[in-house]
């Protein structure tokens, strides 16, 4: 069954610092699947991953040609179009970084903190869904007694899961991860792929890694950036 | 609604930022639309080599203006020297707590208030001047550059220190490496690769040393008269702007105080030019 | 050779150790000279002189033979100063370091380099200058006063607020910026729940530091409206007294020991001061992103 698309990207070219990492790239993510991006380190996978949220845009010296469209509500829309409301894109494809970055806050406000910024919601629903989604990652029972103190006193593996409850919170549609375990040990690293064969129900999820093991376990499509371009490697039976 | 009240706040940070730098402007503007009726009548060479001598009409501040100098750089004279002592001590020579404790005294030494120095520059450093050299008051040129020199030696000292180590550590290392102290190491890599960053440390400190108003008006004794030696009274520009302000508003003795302004601008602000033509070459010496 | 060049170490050695033992003699010969002769005149009644402390602290009674009115005189600048410089000079960082572009950054650079080297006497001339003018075109309404010594004041600090700003919210780390952005924050957003925060500890010992420049400085103050005997402060349109113009003041009108006295113990009061500013500056910038921020 052919699986629906949900970004697209057409004659993609982005550079970084006067380096260019993509070019003329044309390529299809498909809805509710696990896409694996690899390639040799330094290629600019991670990087690739920013122009799918426009984070790229805070970064000093990047330039970005061509269009990436994603499919909100059973449509494409270009992200890149002019007065395209980027917060809300921000909210809609969810990031995850390769070294946990809590914020210097409590577990607790760490996770309600995107639903702050959104605004309009009562206290009770933020409860309610922080409560949920620390669940989801697994997190709930190893700092529920503790959900006011520092998110900074976590362990590393800890620290990544509340990164990801914390994207999960704006219930993203895309879900752009990058490295998630590589500075995590084996258990947490099995415990949060684990967790992502799960979210994969709901969402999107476009995973960077180098470790092969890990793409052929859990990857449903692999793609290999090279070069500048993105080249379709293979897919699961 | 949010988006209206975000943009009204980034509007008070562009607008914040233009006022700020709009005053420079205007400060600068002030001092030259007031200055003006002294400066207008193709006066300005004579304000500037004249004596002053409102009796006689005659409004120059020359007088002012080698006073200023001659304080300033006589501090800079004692104050360089000590300063690059000092970075030395701290930054090469003393090691672990002395170094830390040390560097921790000397940024202590930028909170003590100016006042202060001429305070007990009066009580204590004139009276030695004084009596040391049994000559005059000792309210003189001298008894201000040293007092100067304790005001601007810390600037210096903690910018040598900060250059020092800017210096890449590797480079050090290969002195290390083959044998050579690090004394040999400070004279033939430390200081030859922060250069620019001395000269500017030492740029920085003489804007200060020509801005000081206190410790020149309350110890250099401010005697309207181009100093000839070390031991003779002299009036700085930043002084004579205090003890003439309170002349009439509408005189020319009073527009006079509006040339020292101009003077004292635009010293500082080449000072600052060249400071900044310095950084890009430290820059690009860094490289 | 080899003795040559164990003389010129031992030379640079001997040097450098003159050079710090010259310089710290005549810093602690100045504060040494300063407690020896002022510590017998720190009093109570040094600041309320005959008046009952209490009394004057709730303004009942005046203080006439105290430094009160100008402890009062400079608290009052520092504050008022304060209260117009760290928002003009934020907002300035911010803008500064967050929405200006290479070319404008180093164009705005430029001139709060330049008002930043400007001596305070020019400031203070500026501040009498517009007092002058502002006089002009409302005449009887404005003079030099407690009003205009503070925003001349607050230009003096602004440059060093603004530059704290930029340069503590610059030195944050990429990843700091790109968290909020990633979880749908707007720019202005990410400036006030985490660039902000995070940089705080910079920003407030700039602003202690500041601080400490409006308690010392004089020659702003002295040609925008401080006189030797006012009284405390009525309103922001009234003359005041302030330490560091008394101890200049009386150090050229004194007429008898006392009042010298009470000179040396302004003195004293204004190092302290500066000092616990110094060393409050200093704390904060190592502690204050342990204590305020990471309580929710």
């Amino acid at each position: 069954m052919e699986k629906a698309v949900k970004i697209r990207t057409e004659n993609l070219c982005f550079s970084y610092n006067g380096r260019t990492i993509l070019h003329k790239t044309s390529i299809e993510f498909a809805e509710r699947e696990i896409t694996a991006i690899v390639g040799p380190s330094g290629s600019g996978k991670s990087t690739f991953l920013l122009t799918l949220n426009r984070l790229w845009e805070a970064i000093p010296r990047c330039s970005l040609q061509g269009t990436v469209a994603m499919n909100f509500d059973g449509s494409f829309h270009d992200i890149y179009r002019e007065g395209y409301p980027v917060t809300r894109l921000r909210r809609q494809v969810g990031m995850v970084f390769q070294i946990p970055n809590p914020l210097p806050m409590s577990i607790y406000r760490n996770v309600a903190f995107p639903l702050q910024l959104k605004g309009g919601l009562t206290k009770e629903t933020i409860r309610a869904q922080v409560e949920d989604c620390l669940r989801k990652a697994r997190l709930w029972d190893e700092v529920h007694d503790r959900l006011h103190s520092s998110a900074l006193d976590l362990s590393g593996g800890q620290q990544q899961r509340l990164c990801i409850a914390r994207a999960l919170i704006l219930q993203p549609e895309v879900l752009l991860l990058d490295e998630p375990t590589s500075a995590l040990d084996h258990a947490t690293a099995a415990a949060i792929e684990e967790l992502l064969l799960e979210l994969k129900k709901n969402c999107t999820i476009l995973l960077v890694s180098h470790y092969l093991n890990q793409v052929t376990r859990i990857a449903d499509t692999v793609i290999e950036l090279h070069n500048g371009t993105l080249v379709r490697k293979g897919e699961k039976a | 609604m949010r988006r209206t009240k975000e943009h009204a706040v980034e509007i008070f940070f562009v607008f914040s930022a233009y006022f700020s730098a709009l005053l420079t402007v205007v400060i600068f503007g002030f001092m030259l639309a007031l200055g003006l009726p002294l400066l207008a009548e193709g006066r300005i060479f004579s304000i500037m080599t004249q004596p002053w001598a409102p009796h006689l009409g005659q409004f120059g501040i020359q007088p002012m203006i080698v006073g200023t100098l001659a304080i300033s750089l006589l501090s800079m004279l004692f104050a360089f020297p000590l300063s690059l002592g000092c970075a030395i001590l701290i930054s090469v020579v003393s090691r672990g707590t002395v170094s830390w404790l040390l560097r921790k005294m000397v940024e202590m030494m930028t909170g003590i208030p100016t006042v202060i120095y001429g305070f007990v520059g009066i009580f204590l450093l004139v009276p030695l001047v004084r009596e040391f050299f049994a000559a005059g008051s000792g309210m003189c040129v001298l008894s201000a550059a040293l007092m100067l020199t304790l005001l601007v030696s810390p600037t210096m000292i903690l910018f040598f220190c900060e250059s020092f180590a800017r210096v890449p550590d590797s480079y050090g290392k290969a002195v290390l490496a083959v044998g050579g102290t690090e004394i040999q190491k400070f004279f033939h890599v430390t200081l030859p690769n922060s250069w620019p960053g001395v000269v500017i440390g030492f740029t920085l400190a003489l804007g200060r040393a020509l801005g000081d108003t206190l410790i020149a008006l309350m110890i250099a004794g401010n005697a309207v008269q181009t100093p000839n030696s070390l031991l003779d009274s002299a009036r700085t520009l930043t002084s004579h702007i205090a003890l003439v302000f309170a002349a009439d508003y509408e005189s020319l003795e009073f527009k006079a105080i509006f040339a020292c302004g101009i003077f004292l601008y635009l010293f500082t602000t080449i000072l600052v030019m060249a400071v900044r033509l310095l950084g890009v070459g430290r820059e690009r010496w860094a490289r | 050779m080899g003795e040559v060049r164990r003389l010129q170490e031992a030379g640079v050695l001997v040097f450098s150790w003159l050079c710090g033992v010259l310089l710290l003699g005549a810093v602690i010969a100045v504060i040494g000279y300063l407690f020896v002769h002022g510590w017998r005149s720190i009093s109570l009644s040094l600041i309320f002189g005959a008046t009952p402390p209490l009394d004057a602290l709730l303004m009942k009674r005046h203080v006439f033979n105290g430094l009160f009115p100008a402890v009062v005189g400079t608290l009052s600048l520092i504050v008022l100063s304060v209260c117009w410089a760290i928002p003009i000079g934020m907002a300035s960082g911010i803008y500064l370091a967050e929405y200006a572009g290479a070319g404008t950054k180093a164009f705005l650079n430029l001139f709060f380099d330049i008002l930043a080297g400007l001596p305070s006497i020019v400031v203070g001339l500026f501040g009498f200058s517009a007092a002058i003018f502002l006089n002009r075109l409302f005449p009887g309404s404005i003079h030099p006063c407690l009003l205009i010594s503070s925003i001349a004041l607050a230009f003096l600090v602004l440059p060093y607020i603004i530059r704290t700003t930029q340069m503590a919210l610059e030195g944050l780390p990429l990843s700091a910026r790109l968290t909020a952005l990633s979880l749908g924050a707007s720019k202005l957003q990410n400036i006030t729940h985490v660039l902000l925060p995070q940089s705080l500890s910079g920003i407030v010992s700039g602003v202690i530091l500041a601080i400490g420049r409006c308690a010392e400085d004089t020659a702003v103050i002295m040609l925008t409206g401080v006189v030797a005997s006012a009284g405390v402060p009525r309103s922001l349109f009234s003359h005041y007294e302030a330490l560091p113009f008394y101890i200049y003041y009386i150090s050229s009108q004194y007429t008898d020991r006392e009042e010298l006295a009470t000179g040396y113990g302004a003195a004293i009061i204004l190092l302290c001061i500066c000092m616990v500013l110094f060393l409050t500056a200093f704390v904060i910038k190592r502690q204050v992103s342990y204590h305020a921020l990471y309580r929710a």
